[in-house]
């Protein structure tokens, strides 16, 4: 049987002038597992509300071709039919985790359909054991993780019994362990029940290295790609269409290897047979190692912060030096304390013990008491969350969190009008703010009009013009597709090289290795390894305590047998970095970006 | 002053409560018509309704004071809001469910005459949407809808400090002329509120939302 | 509160036991019973029993007394303010004139000290039933009991929707204020006037509004997929058969409920005082 079938498919938003997909033709068989991928804006996630029925109940527009799922036309159905075909598991963990505990959310669907308590307690708990998770039934959902909500909803639709199971970026808010883990129980119900498995996602190699049926590449609304992953990484299709490729991928496209589809290369052990012109090219060519040694802007030492008394530290004697020009990342999974850490520097959490030491070179005199100076740094525990704000910048992770202002110049001069800077002067740190973001030109435009990403410049723009010398970072990446994520960072390098000591708070060991100098691993509370990046994740002993993922690169030079596995991953890392780097144009990028749809699916 | 608590003393009045029992029973009325067309409450309604009396609650924790037993509460700004974009039903029920809630959790003590001045706000703050043109989402919202949306929230003001203040006289046995003061103090506070965050915050939604034609870029 | 929000408290209890709808039925008639005096003997009655019940909830006092501490210093400030713009009205209930100070115009009145004390034990009788509801129901019950005593249950969700995000767009809340606050916007006392303070919290009304609209749109969807409103009844996880015990709070909830009625109708509001001649 055919689960979803797509006969020559056009769809046009009700509200947007310009058709969002084109000419789709698409078949997914039953008991498939199909990855469907493409840019923000692509096209994708409509291709979900297709299939799911969101289309055409919820989002109203123009359909031309017709969709079949389980051989029915959504459109001769209502939402609630489609809900008994369709299972979909939205991006949002807590969007879709509307009980108040994880058997009362399992059992959402059951209460509509009118089950009685005692059947719905039943297949309730039958659907938490299938995911592993009938240990936390009575759980609220503040106190489960967001890789815990998300089994919670995957076992509510278990409870539903439907055929099709739809994942919309089911790895988009989860930290890479929790995501392993995620897919790892997508693909165990897939074991054990057959069902059809459709997953949307950009994170590629995450899901590749599950074992896919299938891969459907879409852009610009139309499908430029369907076939087998092999064929898919053999054939170069995902640089093409601004997709990152697997870390290991890169890499031997590097070393000049061309890989064929019955290579078989989406199963990284089939790369074995490339190990001698992989570790000639790592032998031949070195890197130099440039290691920044400036002087020190930003120093914690020894700082704990508890909530309440009678709870334990959450963070706990931390101790790091950031230093003019430098990346640093500070890494950890969720719950780690990273967020507490940068609640602390920001000066939002009061620490009880510790100290933070600052030192701008103009500021070097402002305290009086000598004592409290180390290095010729002032100990700013005593600043209140504003005055550090001039000092230590904070970038959130979600742009829409911190724009207040309709038009981008004024949302960059906010913070300065505030602090009662005066007119010329803002007006000259604002452009040269603006300038180094990339959007100098578009400062009288209203910020509605940029994308996600471009947003997100805005936020470091209105930061980075109240002239702060660190500024701390959220999950610089969270929400950006590949491209948008390159050129975002290739922006953080432009301010980085200004002297400015940047901090990146991540559970993306990718971004860190790619990008950062250094490294902070944070593990419940604790600080267990200060070192150069590639240092740090070619030890087990920190990714395994830390519950990090080793990347692809890792994972080959142990395939390979290399000794010393931090160059071999640092030179592999920095070297596909650089060369896919081919340092862009950057206004062309702008260009593009702008004209591009921002957001996939219109606000009705 | 006098000539006003006169006027509320002759609300007390036999004829003062027909009246406003004839005005709550019309604007319930209305209220009901406008459901009946789109049948039951949509689902979005619902959790609007859900989200609207979480931020009541969450915002009701920000308080500026300005005099005994006054202060600026922010979260009466959200019902002229969410009775703007989700309409009368949703305004209505945020006022009471967020007012009644956040009562409860934070003083174990639900002041149930207070909390229908709140749903009123909500439910007159929605009247605005009976304009169907209005649609503040697509950044339609006129000069003319940005006074209804004060008129109505006046009247909602008005509505809700009568079954306020008929509440607490007649169940908790405040006296009048306490109350007269303590209202009219309420209301000062509360359109404050609404004037400076509430409606402004509509029109800024409505201007971000507005379609970006002809834009130029300046080298 | 703890970390979900909610007040609720386990414990082993009779009144743990009862069916939410039947706490909110005891609720409403304790609170339509007291609506219908003004006779300080039946609150100080209604407080004593009040109290038994929370004793015999087994809810620890230490939760509990913050609650009672608020209560006494709004019903103090609700009677300053009471004597200072109405400080002879208690002699106008009681039909008899006691001063007590007077400064030229003004005088307070003993009737209205005892008219205040009437009042503020008014207010602390309607209490204990409030805090037994909130502190002994599973806020996962709160929207069933509400359905169960014939709130439509689209209406009923909503609270239950409302219970779900509390913390979380608390935390948003704050997330956002704090931001705003680092790039110098003032929001505390001290730091700008009171009118540049309120002008302020509308810049963190935009994106707190659009962040929220986005919520709900999701959830919506996410509920939607999920078969919301799909019937025209629904049934509920934490649902549980009515016993024997529920059935008699029921009962006696009805008859005080009678009974307020009862009074009000045929006595109609009946102010006591003691020391009147």
């Amino acid at each position: 049987m055919k689960s979803v079938v797509f006969e020559d498919v056009s769809f046009q938003y009700g509200n947007l002038d310009q058709p969002t997909l084109h000419h789709i033709d698409l078949v997914i068989n039953e008991g498939e597992k199909v990855l469907i991928t493409g840019k923000s804006g692509s096209g994708k996630s409509t291709l979900a509300h297709c299939i799911n029925g969101l289309i055409p109940f919820t989002y109203k527009g123009e359909m031309n071709g017709r969709v079949l799922v389980n051989e029915k036309e959504p459109k001769g159905l209502s939402l609630f039919a489609m809900g008994t075909q369709v299972g979909s598991i939205l991006q949002d963990q807590d969007c879709q985790f509307v009980g108040l505990s994880a058997g009362e959310d399992v059992a959402f669907a059951l209460e509509n359909d009118c089950v009685s308590a005692e059947e719905m307690h039943a297949a309730a708990d039958r659907a938490l054991k299938q995911v592993d998770m009938l240990q936390h039934k009575n759980q609220p959902p503040q106190s489960l993780s967001g890789g815990q909500k998300q089994k919670v909803a995957i076992a509510g639709i278990l409870a539903m019994n439907v055929p099709i199971l739809l994942f919309d970026e089911p790895l988009a808010n989860l930290d890479p362990a929790s995501g392993k883990k995620a897919m790892e129980t997508i693909l165990d119900i897939h074991g054990k029940t057959g069902k059809t498995i459709i997953v949307i996602e950009h994170r590629i190699e995450d899901v590749l290295e599950h074992g896919f049926d299938r891969v459907v590449v879409v852009d610009d609304g139309r499908i430029v790609f369907n076939g087998t992953p092999d064929l898919l990484l053999a054939e170069d299709i995902l640089p093409r269409y601004g997709l990152r490729q697997p870390l290991y991928v890169e890499m031997l496209k590097l070393c000049g290897i061309k890989a064929k589809e019955e290579d078989r290369i989406s199963i990284l052990e089939n790369t074995i047979k490339y190990k001698d012109q992989v570790l000639k090219r790592y032998m031949e060519d070195r890197f130099a190692d440039q290691r920044p040694d400036n002087r020190t802007i930003l120093k914690l030492q020894g700082v704990s912060f508890r909530y309440f008394k009678e709870d334990p530290y959450t963070i706990e004697d931390v101790s790091f030096d950031v230093k003019e020009g430098e990346m640093l990342a500070i890494v950890g999974n969720n719950g780690a304390g990273k967020s507490t850490l940068l609640k602390a520097i920001s000066g939002i959490a009061k620490y009880q013990k510790g100290s933070i030491y600052y030192g701008d070179k103009n500021s070097e005199n402002k305290n009086d008491d000598n004592s409290s100076s180390i290095l010729g740094m002032n100990c700013i525990n005593s600043w209140t969350a504003k005055q550090r704000a001039l000092a230590i910048g904070f970038v959130m992770q979600n742009p829409n969190h911190m724009i207040t202002k309709d038009m981008i110049y004024d949302e960059v001069a906010f913070g300065l009008r505030n602090f009662g800077v005066g007119k010329e002067e803002t007006d000259a740190r604002v452009k040269e703010a603006l300038k180094i973001c990339g959007l100098y030109e578009y400062r009288n435009w209203p910020v509605s009009s940029l994308s996600y990403g471009q947003k997100k410049r805005v936020t470091i723009a209105s930061i980075l013009s109240m002239g702060p010398k660190v500024i701390i970072l959220d999950e610089p990446t969270a929400g950006q597709d590949y491209t948008s994520y390159r050129e975002f960072m290739s922006y953080l390098d432009r301010i980085k090289d200004t002297g400015v000591g940047i901090i990146l708070i991540t559970h993306d060991m990718h971004l860190a290795l790619e990008y950062a100098d250094t490294g902070v691993v944070l593990s419940s509370g604790r600080v267990i390894a200060k070192d150069y990046i590639d240092r740090i994740l070619a030890d087990s002993w920190i990714i395994g305590k830390a519950n990090l993922k080793h990347t692809s690169i890792e994972r080959m030079g142990r395939l390979f047998g290399v000794e010393d596995l931090s160059a071999f991953i640092a030179y592999f890392t920095r070297r596909v970095t650089s060369t896919t780097d081919q340092s862009p144009d950057l206004t062309k990028l702008v260009k593009q970006s702008l004209s591009g749809e921002g957001e996939e699916v219109p606000h009705e | 002053m006098n000539g006003i608590s006169g006027f509320f003393q002759s609300v007390v009045s036999r004829e003062g409560i027909i009246a406003v029992v004839v005005a709550v029973v019309l604007s319930i009325v209305i209220a009901l018509l406008n459901k009946k067309k789109g049948r039951h409450m949509s689902t979005k309604t619902v959790v609007a309704i859900g989200v609207g009396a979480a931020l009541y609650a969450a915002l009701s924790a920000i308080s500026i004071p300005v005099g005994p037993n006054t202060s600026f509460r922010i979260a009466i700004a959200l019902l002229p809001i969410f009775g703007a974009f989700f309409g009368p039903t949703a305004g209505f029920l945020i006022g009471f469910i967020g007012h009644a809630l956040n009562d409860a959790f934070m003083y174990g003590n639900v002041w149930w005459s207070w909390v229908f001045l709140s749903a009123m706000m909500g439910l007159f703050g929605g009247f605005v949407c009976f304009d169907k043109k209005f649609d503040p989402l697509n950044g339609i919202c006129t000069k003319v809808h940005i006074g209804l949306m004060y008129l109505w929230s006046i009247i909602g003001m008005f509505v809700g400090s009568v079954i306020a203040y008929l509440g607490d006289v007649y169940l908790y046995s405040e006296p009048t002329e306490k109350l007269f003061v303590q209202i009219t103090l309420a209301n000062i506070s509360n359109l404050v509120v609404i004037a400076v965050i509430g409606i402004p915050a509509v029109i800024l939604i409505a201007k971000s939302k507005a379609k970006n034609q002809g834009l130029k870029k300046d080298l | 509160m703890s970390k979900s929000g909610s007040l609720y408290i386990e414990r082993e209890s009779l009144f743990h036991g009862l069916d939410g709808s039947i706490k909110l039925l005891m609720l409403i008639a304790w609170t339509g019973f007291a609506f219908a005096f003004m006779d300080a003997r039946v609150f100080l009655g209604m407080i004593l029993v009040g109290l038994g019940i929370l004793k015999l909830s087994k809810l620890p006092a230490k939760a509990i007394w913050p609650l009672f501490a608020f209560i006494f210093v709004f019903t103090l400030f609700n009677s300053i303010f009471l004597l200072l713009i109405t400080p002879e009205y208690g002699s106008k209930l009681a039909g008899s004139y006691t001063g007590i100070v007077t400064l030229g115009f003004y005088s307070i009145t003993l009737e209205t000290i005892f008219y205040c004390i009437t009042l503020s034990l008014k207010y602390i009788a309607i209490m204990p039933i409030t805090i037994l509801f909130i502190f002994t129901t599973h806020p996962s019950n709160f929207a069933s009991s509400l359905n169960r005593i014939g709130v439509p249950y689209r209406v009923a969700y909503a609270v239950n929707i409302a219970l779900r995000y509390i913390p979380d767009v608390k935390t948003e809340v704050d997330n956002i204020i704090n931001a705003q606050e680092a790039r110098g916007v003032a929001f505390r006392k001290g730091d700008a006037g009171l009118a540049t303070r309120l002008k302020n919290y509308a810049t963190v009304m935009v994106p707190l509004l659009l962040s929220s609209f986005n919520r709900i749109e999701v959830v919506s969807n996410a509920m939607d997929l999920r078969g919301f409103g799909k019937s025209k009844r629904r049934t509920w996880y934490h649902r549980k058969n009515y016993t024997g015990m529920d059935l008699a709070f029921a009962a006696l909830s009805f008859a005080v409920l009678a009974a307020g009625v009862a009074i009000k109708i045929m006595v109609g509001s009946v102010y006591w005082y003691p020391f009147s001649l």
